[in-house]
């Protein structure tokens, strides 16, 4: 059982592993892609201190799309990493592969291209080129982990808490628009911004604009708290919490309850109203709590 | 006098046998399709495996090439059947296959080894190393994602030989492409499978929320937040993009008329060869740009190769008006002793507009129609119905698949 929190900060960093999250997950920028907040090397390094005190991981983020100029820049940082003694990273762009393989550093990587992590064979491809594990799309049903689950020897990391990320432009689209409709507005990341799809009024997609362009969110937060059970009994034994768009304690306290549930699931006394409901009293208000594609069935989306 | 050698290759849309024809016919020196399965354009008009074997013959016939798009990213059970599919291909004799998925690219080596692969624009392949990652597993070509920038190309270039294809003409993704869940997350249909309803199209509310209460931002009358861009054209700027070292131009839009597919390959042809035949010597014909206006549909810019796109390169509300032509009909034959042409009509037309009518290597004239004749040689003066046969004199001699388009 392995929980991976975000983390945005060495101070929330404490607090998620005195919660007792397994491993940490971190990055910055250029490398790193939607982060509750980019870090510098020096608090990665100390965030790998802390961690490795309490014998917990950190996998660092390095999941960008990567242009020339980045990619040019990646190898020095991933020695930093692995002098640092960070445990993974986790890398979407073959770009980043390549150089990784080249460095033949003690860095393992952890594949993870968002939305085209679909398939067992297709991780199978990146576990060929030395992948130790890989991060399963969110749009995918949990018919389909614990089948791709079943087909590998590796984990397949699934997110149990936090929001999807459903579009990614290189486009600044708020910018944009603001230049377009004469707005004196800024596009900052904690402004709270969001779109509405008029024929849908419930719906609610976070927004923002940042250095890798702009991105938009899920209007749930996805909680596969009620699911965890399930996920146990077929080996998806890799959560994801992803705090992205929630900062500060809250995130924490959530983490936490995760925390809490994986214990009570391995003494064998998970009750998953109870947890779930307890989730419910933490979320704040703004975003409901749902479950993505997981319940679906697989040939319910085409 | 100095010639580029490694002229680049005019790759055109073909969304059916009869486009990838007249693609090939006005120029085009490869054209890609897809097949019954795995492609992106579950609704383009896609390929029996005969229509394939007749679409490469004639390819072949005319030294051109064929590409076949099976570039879906796949799901548990999805890629069932590719095996047999990339191996018929192969025995059809397609040139290649552009693929992002890495499980496809896996089923395709072992079913069909020999076969080109060319890695598909939705893998977003973005730098040098990644090009260089590709060529390492086996890939011939990469077909670069659309946010790189022309100097970004020519650094490639500079460290990797892999083929590099790059789009020239036509719609853009607005996401990376491959990186958009939006018509997944919207209405259940997967845009990585064929599925896209165009979510970004749709007109949203753009709001922030104080305290409970939402606060709009889109201003009293303004248009709704939306995240259409204008259409890709680097007809203009076609020499950066040979001397940067791209190996295929390409033009987008498998759903395209006929119309746009020779009008499009018939300029980008006219203009590369121009280019490389002397580039010293090279000046842009405004006739071409001329040409292009004639099939566009929404305004053009150059996407991301100069600078990253800005409002002004986004599309807010309705298309802004362009001047639009209609294709009107086909000449099938034409007789030089009477000046008499048969036409194959395709839309409504009739005596006393004018037309235009052009045809392979940048032919091109204009008239007024003077007179018409039915397929019983009774003089008409409309050609109302789809597909009939007509005939008329033209003022300059054409040569059949010359085409004809009116205002």
């Amino acid at each position: 059982m392995n929980i991976i929190a975000t983390a945005e900060s060495e101070e929330q960093a404490e607090a998620l592993l005195d919660a007792g999250v397994d491993t940490l997950y971190v990055g910055g920028h250029p490398f790193g892609l939607r982060l509750p907040r980019a870090l510098a090397l020096d608090q990665i390094g100390t965030i790998v201190q802390m961690a490795h005190a309490r014998g917990k991981k950190v996998i660092v983020a390095c999941n960008a799309l990567m242009h020339n100029e980045q990619i040019e820049k990646l190898e020095m940082y991933l020695s930093q990493l692995a002098e640092m003694g960070a445990d993974a990273i986790t890398a979407g762009d073959p770009g980043a592969i390549f150089v990784l393989e080249k460095l033949t550093l003690p860095l393992p990587y952890i594949y993870d291209a968002e939305t085209l992590v679909t398939s067992a064979e297709q991780i199978e491809f990146w576990l060929q080129r030395g992948a130790t594990g890989a991060v399963a799309a969110r749009e995918l049903t949990l018919t389909e982990l614990e089948k791709i689950q079943s087909k590998l020897d590796r984990p397949v990391e699934v997110l149990a808490y936090g929001p999807t990320c459903i579009h990614q432009s290189g486009r600044p689209l708020l910018t944009n628009y603001y230049h377009y409709a004469d707005l004196d507005e800024q596009s900052d990341n904690d402004r709270g911004l969001y779109l509405r799809d008029p024929k849908n009024p419930d719906s609610r997609y976070p927004i923002f604009e940042d250095e890798d362009g702009t991105h938009i969110f899920s209007t749930e937060d996805l909680s596969l708290m009620g699911e965890l059970q399930r996920l146990f009994d077929h080996g998806l034994h890799t959560w994801k919490l992803d705090g992205v768009l929630l900062h500060d304690e809250r995130f924490v306290d959530i983490a936490a309850l995760f925390v809490e549930a994986k214990k009570a699931l391995e003494s064998g006394t998970f009750e998953s109203a109870g947890f779930s409901n307890r989730l419910r009293a933490l979320q704040p208000q703004s975003r409901p709590l749902g479950t993505g594609f997981y319940l679906k069935n697989p040939d319910d989306v085409k | 006098m100095r010639k580029i050698m490694n002229k680049p290759e005019v790759l055109a849309p073909a969304g059916n046998l009869e486009k990838l024809k007249m693609a090939i016919r006005y120029g085009a020196d490869a054209v890609y399709i897809g097949g019954q399965a795995y492609g992106l354009r579950s609704r383009a008009g896609n390929f029996s495996y005969d229509e394939m074997r007749e679409g490469v013959a004639f390819a072949h016939s005319r030294g051109a090439k064929v590409y076949v798009a099976a570039n879906m990213v796949t799901h548990e059970g999805d890629a069932e059947g590719a095996g047999d599919f990339f191996k018929t291909l192969k025995d059809i004799g397609v040139d290649a296959v552009i693929i992002s998925d890495p499980a496809m690219i896996t089923i395709c080596f072992s079913a069909a080894p020999g076969l080109p692969i060319h890695l598909s624009t939705q893998a977003s392949a973005t730098n040098y190393k990644t090009l260089e990652f590709w060529k390492s597993v086996g890939l011939e070509r990469v077909v670069l994602a659309r946010e790189v920038g022309i100097e970004e190309i020519r650094e490639m270039r500079r460290h990797t030989d892999i083929e590099i294809e790059a789009f020239v003409h036509g719609a853009m993704c607005i996401a990376y492409s491959g990186r958009c869940t939006l018509s997944n997350h919207m209405v259940n249909r997967d845009a990585n499978r064929g599925g896209c309803a165009q979510s970004c199209r749709w007109k949203y509310d753009l709001f922030e929320m104080g305290g409970t209460a939402a606060k709009t931002l889109i201003p009293e009358g303004a248009e709704p937040f939306s995240m259409s861009a204008v259409d890709l054209s680097m007809l203009r700027h076609l020499p950066d993009m040979i001397e940067a070292g791209v190996n295929s131009l390409k033009i987008e839009g498998r759903m395209k008329s006929i119309h746009y597919v020779s009008t499009v390959s018939n300029v980008y042809r006219t203009a590369v060869d121009a280019y490389c035949d002397d580039p010293d010597h090279f000046t842009f014909d405004p006739a071409w740009e001329d040409e292009i206006w004639k099939v566009a549909q929404r305004d053009l810019s150059t996407g991301f190769y100069y600078h990253v796109p800005t409002e002004k390169e986004q599309l807010f509300g309705k298309p802004r008006k362009i001047p639009k032509y209609t294709f009107a009909a086909q000449v099938m034959s034409y007789n030089p002793e009477t000046k008499i042409a048969t036409l194959q009509q395709r839309n409504n037309f009739g005596v006393g507009e004018e037309v235009e009518f052009y045809g392979p290597g940048f032919a091109y004239f204009k008239q007024t129609v003077r007179d018409l004749w039915n397929e019983d040689g009774e003089p008409i003066d409309r050609a109302p119905n789809p597909m009939m046969t007509v005939t008329m004199t033209v003022d300059q001699p054409v040569e059949p698949y010359f085409l004809m388009r009116k205002k």
